[in-house]
């Protein structure tokens, strides 16, 4: 099953290394993996979504607590959580039946054209993981040159938080 | 509380340079030795401890210890040697690129240990790094995923608080080894000394708080003792962790209190002494006989700063296979239920653990005396044993006349192989952190250096390398360090001219192919070697009949001494349980009973079958 892990970390040299080596090491599945800074400018924030059973799940995240710039993990899945990915594609166009059918598309499913040269389209669409597979498969039949996909990052629903005040309730 | 932050330090606010400061931080935490190896990028480093001691000596104080050996793997062995021998942290300081790769394999394997060490490794200016620069090494990399932290000191700063929190790391919780990434410009700096402060690390801090505070409830202990209520054959499984947490005087009251026998792993040796009417020594791929067949039988396994290593646990699922409660503490949460479920877990220390469940135990009482009758029984059918009318010298009568003499008296170290194992099952230990191997790493080249370091931590204390000839050419340039440093170590070497293991293995799953292991045409006069480095006693022994005589000559010697002693190349290992194999279906050999499968219908059959556990939650 897939899981949506979010890690705060000081933010030090090597602790996205140290993350990121501990899931080859260990031979645990990496999805995606983001990082970015947090609203502490003391923090990052990494995303890691994996796969696996239970116990799997259950060590990397005890793996993941030993690391000494590990300030907090948490698993999202295991609660309400929202879910989103951001998708950057170029679609070839070449006709004008091509652009309307693209554009028709991207209408559906609330995306965005952002680049529009005579022959192609920039799209940026946002969604959950399961809108981006499906955006991508409607997609499938015309020319699509590159897909960038941010990873997944998440957030949990109503008063619960990932941060230091969370930290300190413990 | 006040009065200790009103006690400034009296070097604070005195400007010092990084590596002066680097040296200050090591005399506040009390560091006695240092084992290091200069170079390029850690000269300010050593020409500030020269300078630092040269004070202490006009002060009449104490200076540090720098003790340089060979090779930087054995710097890093003899910090681990000195920490393992003391619980102290080891300290080690090598130089860029080289020096810091060099010294990987001992900070791996402390890691794997958990022994606690801050290593300080020189790096290229910060300008110059990631330049190629001459003795550049990506140290934060390289060594980041084998020990427990790796800091890079790019911000001169902050020297001070890291070299702090170092230590603090690397001796809290399960202990490992830190490594302070140090460029020589950070060295170089100069700044007001502090005398007080850490990082924040606060994920780090905040759990270790988290585990310090998580005291068995009362309804967990009832639990515990609910499980033990119910099991008629309860057996203790004892690990490194009892060591590193000095709780061995609490396992043996434990043990006593509620008369439950203790089987030990490799580096839970000393955890009880191997001599106690409860102590069934080793269990795993070269236990003990009687020790794995009580692993067999128990009921209830109670595994204390433990692992199920798969040296252990080879065939996990199999491992303990009537055991219908396992009981774990350890202080790793990620051990436990790692490999085996525990029914009852705790995260705390081996120590306030014990004494928490003794505590609340103490009115508790059930008889096991036929379980004990029965481990007994198993050692006496199943002792150690092997070929004792053999002509050729078989390393275990070695052992055995080596122990009469030392008695558990001596801090052993070992290298790996054969030799490791016959000395871990034919020694007695009666205190812990006599007994220092490598035992998850399997280093080669371990037992010298860790000799070392172990006699530099403690000078009265006999200390016996029982290395083998294969182990000791990997770090053989140590034995010059040994008379360097006028240190009393004896080496004792067994010689089977191979890598005696390996071949065992050969013999046993690859058809008597001995590939790359033989060494029989291998030229090296290990006596004369010795000679050449200093060892004014160095021999050889080849008779049986020599042996007992040379022994007691060897150990009573006064000063530092070698002997290699010729043995039978044939010499197995024994008892052996095949990777992925059962208990059940270990190997005892020629001369170790071993019990029929499927076990033999007897009385403690019955007490089997009568039994009636409810299913514990």
């Amino acid at each position: 099953m897939r899981h949506i892990i979010s890690v705060l970390v000081e933010n030090e040299a090597g602790a996205l290394s140290r993350v990121a080596g501990l899931f080859s090491v260990r031979a645990y599945n990496i999805d995606s993996l983001t990082v970015a800074p947090t609203e502490d400018s003391s923090l990052s924030r990494m995303t890691v979504v994996t796969s696996g059973n239970d116990t799997a799940i259950e060590q990397i995240i005890k793996q993941l607590q030993k690391l000494v710039d590990v300030v907090m993990v948490e698993d999202l899945t295991s609660g309400a959580h929202i879910a989103r990915e951001i998708l950057l594609l170029k679609v070839f166009v070449d006709t004008e039946e091509q652009k309307a059918s693209v554009k028709r598309i991207v209408d559906i499913f609330k995306a965005r054209v952002l680049d529009v040269t005579e022959s192609t389209y920039t799209i940026e669409m946002t969604g959950g993981v399961s809108k981006s597979d499906a955006f991508l498969e409607a997609l499938k039949d015309w020319n699509v040159a590159e897909v960038v996909r941010s990873g997944i990052i998440g957030i949990g629903r109503g008063r619960e938080t990932l941060n230091l005040d969370a930290a300190s309730d413990i | 509380m006040t009065a200790e932050k009103q006690n400034i330090h009296p070097k604070s606010g005195t400007e010092m340079n990084g590596a002066e400061t680097l040296v200050q931080v090591f005399a506040d935490e009390g560091v006695d030795s240092i084992f290091g190896y200069s170079g390029g990028a850690v000269l300010p480093i050593f020409d500030a401890l020269y300078r630092h001691n040269e004070v202490m000596i006009e002060e009449e104080a104490v200076p540090i210890n720098l003790v340089v050996p060979a090779n930087e793997q054995g710097a890093g062995f003899m910090a681990a040697g000195y920490a393992r021998a003391t619980g102290k942290v080891g300290v080690l300081v090598v130089t860029s690129g080289p020096g810091a790769t060099n010294a990987i394999t001992p900070i791996k394997d402390s890691m794997a240990d958990s022994v606690p060490l801050v290593m300080i490794s020189g790096q290229v200016p910060t300008g110059a790094m990631g330049t190629d620069a001459f003795q550049e090494a990506p140290v934060l990399n390289a060594l980041g995923p084998c020990a427990k932290h790796v800091f890079l000191v790019k911000d001169a700063n902050k020297l001070e608080e890291t070299v702090r929190t170092a230590f603090e790391i690397a001796r809290t919780g399960r202990p490992g080894p830190v490594v302070i990434d140090i460029p020589k410009d950070v060295q170089n700096w100069k700044g007001a000394y502090k005398g007080d402060g850490n990082l924040p690390i606060r994920g780090y801090r905040n759990r270790l708080e988290d585990a310090k505070k998580a005291v068995i409830s009362d309804g967990k202990c009832a639990q515990f003792f609910n499980l033990l209520k119910n099991s008629n054959r309860p057996l203790i499984y004892a690990g490194g962790g009892v060591i590193t947490s000095e709780a061995s005087e609490e396992l043996r009251l434990f043990a006593e209190k509620y008369n439950i026998p203790v089987v030990n792993t490799l580096n839970g040796i000393g955890a009880i002494p191997s001599d106690h009417k409860l102590a069934l020594r080793m269990i795993g791929m070269h236990g003990t006989a009687f020790g794995n067949y009580a692993v067999e039988d128990c009921d209830m396994l109670i595994a204390i700063g433990a692992r199920f290593d798969d040296r252990v646990a080879g065939n996990a699922a199999s491992f303990a296979p009537k055991a219908k409660a396992i009981a774990h503490i350890d202080i790793d949460a990620s051990e436990i239920g790692k490999i085996k479920t525990a029914h009852w877990g705790h995260v705390g220390e081996a120590k306030e653990s014990l004494q928490r469940l003794l505590s609340y135990g103490k009115d508790f009482e059930k008889d096991y005396s036929r379980w004990i009758e029965h481990v007994i029984a198993l050692k006496e059918k199943y002792p150690m044993n092997y070929d004792r009318k053999s002509k050729l010298i078989q390393p275990y009568y070695v052992l055995e006349e080596l122990n009469k003499i030392v008695n558990g008296e001596a801090i052993i170290s070992t290298g790996v192989g054969q030799h490791q194992i016959w000395a871990s099952q034919y020694l007695d230990f009666i205190k812990p952190r006599r007994w220092m191997t490598s035992g998850a790493m399997a280093t080669m080249g371990f037992g010298l250096p860790a000799a070392i370091g172990a006699q530099v931590a403690c000078p009265e204390q006999m200390v016996i390398d029982i290395d083998g000839d294969g182990s000791i050419r990997m770090n053989m340039g140590e034995l010059e360090t040994v008379i360097n440093y006028d240190l009393p170590v004896k080496v004792l070497l067994f010689n089977n001219s191979a890598d005696g293991m390996v071949r065992q293995w050969q013999k046993m799953f690859f058809g008597k192919r001995y590939s790359g292991s033989d060494k029989i045409r291998h030229a090296k006069d290990f006596v004369k070697a010795a000679k050449a480095d200093g060892f004014k006693y160095s021999k050889r022994v080849t008779k049986k009949e020599d042996v007992a005589e040379t022994l007691q000559e060897f150990i009573s010697y006064n000063g530092p001494a070698f002997l290699e002693v010729v043995i039978d190349r044939d010499a197995n290992v024994y008892p052996m349980v095949a990777p992925g194999s059962t208990y059940q279906q270990m190997d005892t050999g020629d001369f170790i009973p071993s019990r029929p499968t499927p076990v033999e219908k007897d009385e403690f059959e019955e007490i089997i079958e009568s039994d009636s556990l409810p299913d514990a939650f």
